[in-house]
């Protein structure tokens, strides 16, 4: 396996976690519409689409912020990878149906589900892997980690 | 705080907290939403269709109520991306990419009160509920999401319009 310097992983680790801040932001604040996203995938049962449009999006924020603060890396990367693998689930069987719908990731207003948007999901899979991976815990304020070791 | 060292604590944790924020922040929020969704009403009648609402309201209609509709003479909005509308619109159909503009034309067409439709590529599409939603907080009172939208009118053979 490709072996990254130890920094590059937190840059990488801090990249992921503002990317989940990020994406986080409008569906917080619009939960209506990000469970409507939801329910254009035609996959979840009885209407739990608004349970999920109310915690998803704090997931991603706290993970994020985990992220990026170093707080529970190890945690905040195994959800960010198991997000991930969920999100690629989703637009992968909306593109093989042949939906043409929002995909309601949250960075970028009216972006539609295609195999571009599972690409950008498996590079932030892979990345949460290197993260969750990773050798050295640099820079990690809990659980406390020297700066270098 | 040796008791979330371990990766399935921390993950257990971080859910939880999720879960919590996220069911509470509904509690306290002025635009909070149902804890299950419920189906978009479907109208049968067309002289629901015509009935003066007190409250605002988002219903859906299918392909026969849709035709009955524009027989009517209701306003069609078109809600899909502009790329599409090189195929073809249903007679008479408005659209436009801008909300805030789109919503300019229909009043001044029709006002907020009388109904008008809205619709898509096709079942599945989302984009005319979406539409729906987001006209409905410009004022629009009586609003119909017509399921099947494009695909199901022109796979039924009907009147199409083609704009330059």
């Amino acid at each position: 396996m490709i072996k990254l310097h130890p920094w590059l992983i937190v840059l990488i680790r801090i990249l992921l976690g503002i990317i989940f801040i990020y994406a986080s932001y409008d569906k917080i604040l619009d939960p209506g519409k990000f469970a409507r996203d939801i329910a254009n995938y035609h996959i979840i049962p009885m209407g739990f689409e608004n349970l999920i449009a109310l915690i998803i999006p704090w997931l991603e924020l706290f993970i994020g912020i985990g992220l990026v603060a170093g707080l529970m890396v190890d945690g905040a990367s195994m959800i960010s990878g198991g997000l991930m693998a969920l999100f690629i689930l989703f637009i992968f069987q909306a593109t093989l149906r042949g939906f043409n719908i929002e995909c309601g990731c949250g960075l970028k207003e009216g972006e539609m589900v295609g195999w571009n948007k599972i690409l950008e999901n498996l590079v932030f899979l892979g990345a949460s892997y290197l993260v969750w991976h990773r050798q050295q815990k640099l820079f990690e304020l809990f659980p406390k980690t020297p700066l270098s070791d | 705080m040796t008791f979330i060292v371990s990766t399935k604590q921390q993950v257990k944790l971080i859910i939880t907290v999720s879960v919590l924020v996220g069911l509470i922040s509904n509690l306290v929020r002025s635009d909070a939403i149902s804890w299950v969704a419920e189906p978009i009403k479907v109208v049968k009648n067309v002289n629901d269709v015509l009935l003066t609402l007190s409250e605002p309201e988002i219903r859906e209609i299918d392909l026969g109520m849709a035709k009955s509709l524009h027989k009517k003479g209701l306003l069609f909005v078109d809600a899909r991306a502009e790329e599409y509308l090189s195929d073809g619109m249903i007679p008479d159909a408005i659209a436009n990419d801008d909300v805030g503009l789109l919503s300019e034309q229909i009043e001044y067409l029709i006002g907020y009160e009388k109904g008008f439709v809205i619709y898509c590529s096709d079942d599945d599409c989302g984009s005319s509920e979406e539409l729906a939603y987001e006209l409905q907080d410009f004022g629009y009172m009586n609003i119909f999401v017509f399921k099947g939208g494009w695909k199901s009118w022109t796979n039924a053979g009907l009147e199409i319009e083609i704009h330059d």
